[in-house]
């Protein structure tokens, strides 16, 4: 505080600026340097925006995203958009026209679906729908006596929904499947597949890059020299290998599980060398040698010493790996073997717009590729983001 | 002289324990699937009505040396690939791997190999050109059109130009060769017809390839631009193209050479699902199919290793390319002895 006195020329806010930015901490010298980077907060507020919607899912989707919730009167229906206004005047509350299935001579008597524009559907919120559970387990292990079911809580309110009659913001599918309500469940399964690898992978790294990196020597040789080896395999072929393991007898539940597994058994070897370089620097730090001195063991050392020093680094290494996770994840459901058509991922839903038929006819099948598109964009712009704001010499101070 | 000889050794040495390593990794999974080649073979006869007792697997397990170790099946199996190029029978198809295969991994290859060429012309004067430059509108687009890049796969924009093209052309621009060149012997028509097919692929493969080696250049090139050696040309009064040229993009080049494995990695990767959607009849659409619907772990694991030996290739040669062009490394190589 004297020394504040002596440099009387600075003003007071300027000081306590200065003074802030000397005394913070790690995380919030990131914060400040991420907050400046602007593409990268529109990209965050994105990516906070579509996990809500992921994890709302239920909530948000006015139906059931399985065959149970299909609207048999509506496939291959094209997306209803609520209208505040049209010829017979305006209303606050947005609305929708009635559709009505006629049939007469006129329509060859086949069943027809008309729409009445004097008839109006008003959009309802909070409406009571299909029931959703949160936090409702079912574990099944071999043998009878380990098979436990978590009932969770049990919902039926959902945030929208029309008077007398469906509503479906984005079209329906070829069985009359709600889009919107699938695009948000897939949106969850990405993003739960792309974090169940990342986490798996990052487990990985940690220990064979941390195992490799703090004993050094013929161990590290080894291990960097099986490190090399699979990072030389190319990695979708391998997970093509890898997934065509699983047999089609399996449920949803278990190819999920099997998928993100793969993933993150694949994605661990890049995180694992920079873990490994980090920790060659660090090992030889005198802070290392005097936990050692005081008789700390290898883990000890490595876990409060060693990983500290660089959690912000794996933190940006994960958020852009993830990208690449939800990316092969696409990939793989995309040509048939990863996860398949009673779960809904992004890759699944993509792998609905293939046929000619859909660019011609049924143009909105389009409409998850911009979710996935825009989710895969804000994670690489706030990784990115994210790295410029760890890198300590990124900072022009 | 010698010492580099040393060096070409060494690195030899290392992309061939390398390719060991991976032939254990593809070997095991090769195993790993569920059934043996006997139990297929049979399978396959007994469809053909004869009757199959426990016997008979034991006996063709003898025959097909399964019933030795791992360790030695695996010592043969790399052994034929390694010295007679063999990669044996699929069994499920119970035919030679290597005809079926053909030369349908090189046609594979050449056009992975040339979407890289591409990329990376496009990718180098483009990614210079943005460093220099001081346009917030230009670096601001560049940007955005190589995020692009990243987050529209591949496949999608395949599917794109195909659908459109289908649509509004009437053109379907699948498969690699026409009708009447697809099981003709190699000609200089044939050649021009498939050259009038791969444009495609090597364009989609290209796309994203372009969009990483984009952002590599311009990063490299924003590292090396601030350095003092620049600074100290800028005092010479060089500057503009003959600059960066003589400069910074000499040293930017070294990790790019570097990291031409990794980015042939990276293409390998799309080729199967582009292969798909374009119906290739090639080596990555052959790979999807022996996985996908047959099963077939002899074919996939052969393509599998044939792809790493490549990308291990490729790997060695840019090592060598860069002791020889990059001063630097050729001192180090020199000085190790």
């Amino acid at each position: 505080m004297a020394d504040s006195k002596s440099t009387g020329s600075l003003n007071t806010a300027d000081q306590l600026a200065r003074e802030k930015y000397f005394t913070a901490t790690q995380s919030q010298l990131i914060w400040a340097r991420f907050k400046a980077n602007r593409g990268a907060m529109i990209a965050g507020c994105v990516l906070i925006f579509l996990m809500l919607l992921g994890l709302f899912a239920p909530f948000l989707s006015p139906y059931d995203p399985t065959v149970k919730g299909r609207d048999k009167d509506y496939q291959n229906g094209p997306p209803q958009i609520p209208k505040f206004c049209d010829h017979n005047g305006c209303s606050a509350r947005p609305f929708l026209y009635t559709l009505e299935r006629t049939r007469s001579i006129k329509t060859n008597f086949r069943w027809v679906t008309e729409v009445n524009t004097e008839k109006r559907r008003y959009i309802e919120l909070f409406v009571d729908g299909w029931e959703y559970r949160y936090f409702n387990y079912r574990i099944n292990l071999p043998g009878k006596n380990f098979d436990f079911t978590i009932p969770g809580f049990s919902f039926t309110t959902h945030l929208f929904g029309a008077a007398d009659g469906n509503i479906h913001i984005f079209g329906t599918d070829s069985v009359g499947k709600d889009i919107f309500s699938r695009t948000l469940h897939a949106i969850y399964t990405s993003l739960a597949v792309g974090t169940l690898g990342v986490f798996i992978s990052f487990v990985l790294a940690l220990v064979i890059g941390g195992v490799s990196g703090y004993f050094g020597g013929l161990l590290d040789g080894v291990i960097q020299m099986f490190t090399d080896a699979v990072r030389t395999v190319p990695a979708i072929p391998l997970f093509m290998a890898l997934a065509a393991f699983v047999p089609d007898t399996w449920s949803a539940e278990m190819r999920f599980f099997f998928i993100s597994i793969i993933l993150g058994l694949i994605g661990w070897p890049t995180l694992a060398r920079r873990v490994r370089t980090h920790l060659l620097v660090e090992r030889n730090q005198d802070y290392v040698l005097a936990a050692k001195l005081s008789g700390a063991g290898a883990g000890h050392v490595i876990r409060k010493h060693l990983l500290p020093s660089f959690t912000s680094y794996i933190i940006v290494d994960l958020v852009i790996s993830f990208p690449y996770m939800v990316l092969s994840e696409t990939a793989l459901s995309f040509i048939g073997l990863g996860l398949k058509d009673p779960v809904n991922s992004l890759g699944v839903l993509l792998q609905n717009v293939t046929k000619a038929d859909v660019l011609l006819n049924y143009q909105w099948y389009f409409i998850p590729v911009v979710f996935f598109i825009a989710l895969v964009l804000a994670f690489v712009f706030v990784g990115d983001g994210l790295r410029d704001a760890a890198d300590p010499y990124s900072d022009k101070h | 002289m010698l010492q580099f000889i040393q060096f070409a050794i060494t690195r030899a040495f290392m992309a061939l324990v390398t390719l060991l390593l991976v032939s254990l990794i593809v070997f095991s999974l090769m195993e790993m699937v569920p059934g043996t080649c006997a139990e297929r073979y049979l399978a396959f006869k007994n469809t053909q009505g004869q009757q199959i007792t426990i016997d008979d697997i034991e006996a063709e397990k003898v025959r097909l040396g399964l019933d030795k170790p791992f360790l030695q099946r695996w010592t043969g199996w790399v052994g034929r690939v390694f010295f007679k190029g063999e990669f044996g029978d699929s069994c499920i198809l119970r035919l030679n791997i290597n005809q079926l295969l053909g030369d349908k991994f090189l046609i594979s290859l050449g056009i992975c190999l040339t979407s890289l060429v591409l990329a990376y012309l496009i990718a180098i004067p483009v990614g210079i050109i943005s460093s220099a430059s001081k346009s917030k509108w230009l670096n601001g687009s560049l940007r955005f059109v190589s995020y692009f890049g990243l987050a529209m796969p591949n496949f999608l924009l395949a599917l794109m130009i195909m659908l459109f093209s289908t649509v509004y052309f009437g053109e379907t621009l699948t498969g690699l060769f026409s009708k009447e060149y697809r099981d003709a012997e190699w000609s200089v028509a044939r050649v021009l017809d498939f050259l009038s097919h791969a444009w495609l692929p090597i364009f989609i493969l290209g796309w994203s390839a372009t969009a990483f080696a984009l952002q590599t250049v311009r990063a490299l090139m924003l590292d090396e631009s601030g350095k003092l050696y620049v600074t100290a040309a800028k005092a010479r009064g060089l500057s503009g193209g003959k600059l960066l040229w003589r400069y910074p993009a000499r040293h930017a080049l070294g990790p790019i050479v570097n990291s031409l494995g990794f980015d042939l990695n990276r293409v390998f990767n799309e080729l199967p699902i582009v292969a798909t959607i374009l119906t290739l009849t090639e080596a990555g659409s052959l790979l999807l199919e022996s996985l996908a619907r047959s099963n077939d772990q002899q074919l996939a694991g052969a393509i599998i290793f044939l792809l790493t030996a490549s990308i291990v290739a490729l790997n060695f040669v840019t090592d060598i390319a860069l002791a020889v062009i990059d001063p630097r490394v050729r001192r180090s190589v020199m000085g190790q002895g």
